[in-house]
C-alpha cells in the first residue's frame, strides 16, 4: 500500500489490488488512496500486484480499476499505458462470448490471456503481447501459478530485487523502500518472477539485464517535516543547483557537441519553459542559431538538417519527447537527452545524456527540476560559449537562497482573490513569466496566463481590471524601459501590479502595489531568484486557497501517454 | 526514551548571523549546533527525537532532512518562549522525556547523568550567571528559578536541559520555562539539580569563537581534497571533498575546511580555523582563530583573526581585523566582547579595508580603504564609503 502510495503522483482516480492466494483476491476502490485504503488489509498471500489509475479510457469508477480479471477470476492484470486496437481485440474477444466487466482497454488482456494460458504464465503472456499495439506496461499473475510476468513496450517498468522477495513498478519511488537494487526492462521483454529468481525472454532468446543500483535514500523521497513535497522540493533548489553544476562541472563534453550548426530542442510543459530561456542564452552567447519545439508537436515537423535535437524530460519517461527523440533518430540527427531519472527510457535512445541532480520529483507541480534542467541549459551555454557564464555559475545558488527568505505574504493576499491574472515579461524573463501562469493555474487552479510584454497591446488589455491582477518580471537589463513603460500602462487601468525587480528602484516601487526585490548579481541570478519567487508565490496562494498543492486535479507526475 | 529539542528561536543577540537561519543551525566547527546536540543523544542511546522549530523553519527542516536520523517536527508559529515551544510537542509525548535548547553544546556525559533521573534539570557554575536562567538549590534540589536576574542569587544556572514527566504540562501557565518550573516546584514536587559534565551557549556573536576552539578537534580528520605536495600540513586538520589546496600553502590544526573550497596558493590557515563550504582564499592571506561560513571570498594579502563571517561574504585584497575589546550595544544591554569582525551575510568590502572589533549588518557595502570601527553602527543593507 505504501508503495502505491508513493505512486500516486503518476495517476490518482482510482487504485486496486490483486492476491494470488488459494485463488485470487481483488480489491479495488475509486478515489485517491490517501483518502482510503484502510479495507484492502487482511488480504493474505505471497503475491500480489497492485494498481493506481489516471483514467484515459473509462470513467474513474470502482469498475474500471484495475486490476482486471478474465471471466473466471483466476487471472489478473494491471496495466500502465494504452492498448490502441483494444476495440477490435475486444469485440473478437465478445464474440468468442468472453464478458466483460468494465470499458477500459486493459481488460482485454485477461481475456486474450485467459484463451493462451494452459499452465506456463511466461509462455501466454509472450503469446498474447505481439497482439496489442500502443503502449503498455503489465503486471499478470493468475491462481494457482507460482510466477509473477512482466512484460513493456513503450512504458516504464523497472524490477526491484530485494534480498527475499522481488517488487515490480512503473518507478523506482515505491520500491526503495525494500531494495536499492533494479533492473530495468527494455521493451518487448517478459520477465517472469518467481521465487526462483528472474528469466528474461526477449522474443524467443533468454536475456540478461544488469541489476543496477539506485543512489536515493528513501528519506529523499518522504516529506521530512515540510506539509508539502512542493515547499520541500523549492527548498531543496539551492542544493541541486550547485550539485548540478558541480557534476556537470567534473565531465566531459559530449563529443556531439562539438562543431554544431544549430540546435533544436523539444520538451513539454515545464521542461518547454527552461529550453525557451536556454533559446535566449544559446543564441546571445554562442552564435548557433536555436529553435525550440513542444515534444507533441514536434512529431509535424522537421528540424533543419546539421541540428543537434536535445530532448528535455525529468522523468525521462515522457511519451512526446520519446516519440519526438525517435523521429529526430530517424532522420539521423545526433540527439542528447537531458533528464533527472538515471536509466529511464529515453537515456537509452539518445546518442548521450546529461543528467540533472534534482533526486526524486514527488510534487506534480514541477520546481526543481526545473531549475535543474537551467542548471544543465547555463552549464551547455557556458562550454558552448567558451566559458562566458562561468564566474557567475558557482554563486546561483546564492541568488536563490536569498529569493527563499523572502516573506511573500501581500502578493499571495493580493492574487488570492482573482479568477484572473496576467504574467509579463521580456527577453529570458519571458519564458519565466509562462512558467510562472503555468505553476499559478496548475496547483490553484486561478487562471492565469504568461504574456511577452510587448504583446500585452495586441489583445489581452481588453481584459485589464482591478480584478485582474498582473505580475511583471522587471529586472535591470536591456528590456528594463520597455517593461517599465509597460508597468505604468497597465496600472493606469487599475490593474493590481505585483512587480518584481532590483531593489532600491524607487520609481518601479511606487508603480506597483506589490514590490518584491531580486537579490543583487546579474541575468542568471535574477532568472534562478525569479523562478524561486513564482514558485513560492503559487505555492503559498494555493495554500491560502486550501489546494491539493501536491496532486492537482486531473494532473499527473509524468504524462507517459500521448 | 523521547527527546524535545527546541530550536524555533532566533538567537537575537548574535544578529547579524541570524537573518537566514535560527541560532541552532548556525555553523561551529562546520556543523550547525542542533547536530551536536543530536550527536550527544544518539551516543546516549536516545532515538525518538522531536524537534520544535519556529523561525525559518523550512531551513531547519530541510537541514534535518539531510542528516541520517528521522526526526519528528512539530512546528511553533510564534516565538513566545520555551514552555510554548514545548507545549507544541504535547501530543507527541508519551512517557518521561528529555528537553534540550538545539542552540547550546551538550556533551553525552551530560545527558548520561540525567537520562535516568525523574524529574531532573542540569545546572552548571558560570561566571557571569545574570545572562541566564540562575538556580538557588537546597540539599540537591531546586527551590527557585530567576531568569536573567540584575543581581544573581547563586552562580548555578540552569542549562535548560529537564528530564521531565508529561503531568510538567499541566504546570505550563506562562509562555516561559522559568515560569513553569516555578509553578512546579511551588506544588510541592521536587526538581532535582544534577550538575553538567560540559556545556557551553554563546550567547553573544564572539562566543562562537570559544566554542568554534571547543568543537574543531571534534572533527575526524580527513583529506578528502586535492592537496598540493608543497603544502605543510600540521596537526589534526580536515579537508572537505572537491577542496583544492594550492601549492606552498600552510595548515596548523586544529582547522577543518569543507567542500569544494580554494585555498591558495601560498595561504596560511592557522588553528581553530572553521572554513565552511566553497570558500576562496587567495594567496598570501591569513586565517586564525575564525568562522567563515559557506560561500565566503576573502581576497590576498588578507589577515582575518579572531572574526565570524556570515554566508556569502566578498572581501577583496588586503582587508585585515584587528583585534578589539569594544563596548557594544547588544539587544539594549552594554556588553564587552573580544573580536576582530563579526560580519553578517553578503557582506561586500573593498581593498585596505580595515575592521577594528566591529559588527557589520548585512548585505552592507564597504568601499575600499575604509576603516571600521566598534563606535559605529552598520545595519543592514547599509552603505559606508
Amino acid at each position: 500500500m505504501e508503495g502505491l502510495r508513493r505512486l500516486e503522483y503518476r495517476g490518482y482516480d482510482s487504485f486496486g489490488i490483486a492476491v494470488a492466494n488459494d485463488g485470487i483476491t481483488v480489491k479495488k476502490k475509486q478515489g485517491k488512496i490517501s483518502l482510503g485504503g484502510a479495507d484492502l488489509s487482511g488480504i493474505r498471500g505471497t503475491m500480489g500486484i497492485g494498481h493506481t489509475r489516471w483514467a484515459t479510457h473509462g470513467v474513474p469508477n470502482d469498475q474500471n480499476a484495475h486490476p482486471h480479471l478474465d471471466c473466471l477470476g483466476k487471472i489478473a492484470v494491471v496495466h500502465n499505458g494504452i492498448i490502441e486496437n483494444y476495440a477490435a481485440l475486444k469485440r473478437e474477444l465478445q464474440d468468442r462470448g468472453h464478458i466483460f466487466s468494465s470499458e477500459t482497454d486493459t481488460e482485454v488482456i485477461p481475456h486474450l490471456l485467459e484463451e493462451a494460458f494452459h499452465g506456463d504464465l511466461a509462455a501466454a503472456v509472450e503469446e498474447v503481447v505481439p497482439r496489442l499495439e500502443g503502449s503498455y506496461a503489465l503486471l499478470v499473475i493468475a491462481s494457482g501459478c507460482p510466477e509473477m510476468v512482466a512484460a513493456r513496450k513503450r512504458s516504464p517498468l523497472v524490477i526491484g530485487v530485494g534480498d527475499r522477495a522481488f517488487l515490480a513498478a512503473s518507478d523506482v519511488t515505491p520500491i526503495l523502500e525494500h531494495t536499492e537494487r533494479v533492473v530495468y526492462l527494455e521493451d518487448g521483454d517478459v520477465a517472469a518472477v518467481s521465487t526462483k529468481g528472474i528469466v528474461i525472454r526477449q522474443g524467443e532468446a533468454n536475456v540478461e539485464r544488469p541489476v543496477k543500483r539506485i543512489d536515493w535514500s528513501l528519506a529523499e523521497v518522504k516529506k521530512g517535516g515540510f506539509p508539502h513535497y512542493m515547499q520541500k522540493e523549492i527548498f531543496e533548489q539551492p542544493e541541486v543547483f550547485s550539485a548540478t553544476i558541480r557534476t556537470l562541472r567534473d565531465e566531459e563534453m559530449p563529443r556531439i557537441l562539438e562543431g554544431i550548426q544549430g540546435v533544436t530542442l523539444v520538451a513539454c510543459g515545464t521542461s518547454y519553459h527552461a529550453a525557451l530561456i536556454c533559446r535566449y542564452l544559446i543564441e546571445e552567447h554562442c552564435s548557433i542559431p536555436a529553435r525550440v519545439e513542444l515534444a507533441s508537436e514536434f512529431k509535424y515537423s522537421t528540424p533543419p538538417g546539421g541540428d543537434i535535437v536535445i530532448g528535455v524530460s525529468q522523468s525521462g519517461e515522457t511519451a512526446d519527447t520519446l516519440a519526438a527523440i525517435e523521429k529526430a533518430r530517424m532522420h539521423n540527427h545526433p540527439t542528447l537527452a537531458i533528464t533527472n531519472v538515471l536509466g529511464s527510457t529515453v537515456t537509452r535512445i539518445a546518442d548521450h545524456t546529461l543528467y540533472m541532480r534534482a533526486g526524486p520529483e514527488i510534487s506534480v507541480a514541477a520546481t526543481k527540476s526545473f531549475i535543474a534542467e537551467l542548471a544543465v541549459f547555463f552549464h551547455l551555454v557556458d562550454r558552448l560559449s567558451g566559458g562566458k557564464l562561468e564566474p557567475v555559475l558557482g554563486s546561483g545558488h546564492l541568488a536563490i537562497g536569498e529569493a527563499l527568505l523572502q516573506d511573500l505574504s501581500s502578493a499571495v493576499e493580493l492574487c488570492r482573490g482573482a479568477r484572473s491574472m496576467f504574467f509579463v515579461g521580456r527577453g529570458t524573463f519571458y519564458p519565466l513569466a509562462l512558467e510562472g501562469a503555468l505553476k499559478m493555474k496548475e496547483i490553484t487552479y486561478i487562471h492565469a496566463e504568461g504574456y511577452a510584454a510587448g504583446e500585452i497591446k495586441h489583445g489581452p488589455f481588453a481584459l485589464l481590471s482591478p480584478e485582474t491582477p498582473v505580475v511583471a518580471l522587471c529586472p535591470p537589463g536591456p528590456a528594463f524601459p520597455a517593461m517599465f513603460s509597460n508597468i505604468k500602462e497597465m496600472k493606469a487601468r487599475g490593474t493590481p501590479m505585483v512587480v518584481i525587480g532590483a531593489k532600491e528602484n524607487q520609481e518601479l516601487e511606487e508603480v506597483s502595489d506589490v514590490f518584491i526585490p531580486l537579490p543583487e548579481g546579474g541575468l542568471v541570478s535574477h532568472v534562478l531568484a525569479s523562478t524561486t519567487l513564482l514558485q513560492l508565490l503559487a505555492y503559498h496562494t494555493a495554500v491560502a486557497l486550501g489546494r491539493d498543492v501536491d496532486q492537482p486535479r486531473n494532473l499527473a507526475k509524468s504524462v507517459t501517454v500521448e | 526514551m523521547q527527546a524535545v529539542i527546541l530550536a524555533a528561536g532566533e538567537g537575537r543577540r548574535l544578529r547579524p548571523l541570524t537573518r537566514s537561519r535560527p541560532k541552532a543551525l548556525i555553523p561551529v566547527g562546520n556543523r550547525p549546533l542542533l547536530d551536536y546536540v543530536i550527536d550527544a543523544l544518539l551516543a546516549c542511546g536516545i532515538r525518538e527525537i522531536i524537534v520544535v522549530v519556529g523561525y525559518r523553519k523550512e531551513q531547519v527542516i530541510r537541514h534535518l532532512n539531510t542528516l541520517d536520523v528521522s526526526v519528528e517536527v512539530v512546528v511553533q508559529e510564534k516565538q513566545l518562549g520555551t514552555a510554548h515551544a514545548l507545549l507544541q510537542a504535547k501530543d507527541l509525548i508519551e512517557g518521561r522525556f528529555l528537553v534540550l535548547p538545539g542552540d547550546n553544546f551538550i556533551n553525552s556525559a551530560s545527558i548520561a547523568r540525567i537520562r535516568d533521573v525523574k524529574n531532573a534539570v542540569l545546572v552548571k557554575d558560570h561566571p557571569y550567571p545574570s545572562n541566564f536562567g540562575v538556580v538557588v538549590t537546597k540539599r540537591g534540589f531546586v527551590t527557585r528559578i530567576v531568569e536573567k536576574p540584575a543581581l544573581a542569587p547563586s552562580f548555578t544556572i540552569s542549562t535548560g536541559i529537564f528530564s521531565l514527566d508529561p503531568d510538567f504540562f499541566s504546570f505550563i501557565r506562562e509562555n516561559d520555562m522559568t515560569d513553569a518550573v516555578g509553578a512546579f516546584t511551588e506544588s510541592g514536587k521536587k526538581l532535582r539539580a544534577v550538575p553538567a559534565d560540559d556545556w557551553q551557549d554563546a550567547v553573544y556573536p564572539w562566543d562562537l569563537l570559544q566554542m568554534n576552539q571547543k568543537l574543531i578537534p571534534s572533527a575526524a580528520p580527513e583529506k578528502a581534497g586535492e592537496v598540493s605536495g608543497t603544502c605543510v600540513i600540521q596537526g589534526q586538520v580536515r579537508i572537505g571533498k572537491g577542496s583544492r589546496v594550492g601549492p606552498g600553502t600552510c595548515i596548523a590544526g586544529p582547522v577543518v575546511i569543507g567542500p569544494g573550497c580554494e585555498i591558495g596558493p601560498h595561504a596560511c590557515i592557522m588553528p581553530f580555523s572553521s572554513i565552511g563550504a566553497r570558500v576562496r582564499i587567495e594567496p598570501f592571506t591569513v586565517v586564525e582563530n575564525a568562522i567563515l561560513m559557506d560561500d565566503t571570498e576573502v581576497g590576498s594579502h588578507s589577515r582575518i583573526k579572531d572574526t565570524v563571517i556570515g554566508e556569502g561574504v566578498h572581501l577583496e585584497d588586503h582587508v585585515s581585523t584587528v583585534t578589539a575589546a569594544p563596548l557594544m550595544e547588544i539587544q539594549g544591554e552594554q556588553i564587552k566582547g573580544r573580536f576582530g569582525a563579526i560580519l553578517g551575510e553578503k557582506v561586500r568590502a573593498g581593498p585596505f579595508t580595515t575592521f577594528e572589533g566591529a559588527i557589520v549588518g548585512n548585505s552592507v557595502r564597504i568601499g575600499g580603504g575604509s576603516r571600521i570601527r566598534s563606535t559605529m553602527a552598520y545595519d543592514d543593507g547599509g552603505l559606508v564609503v
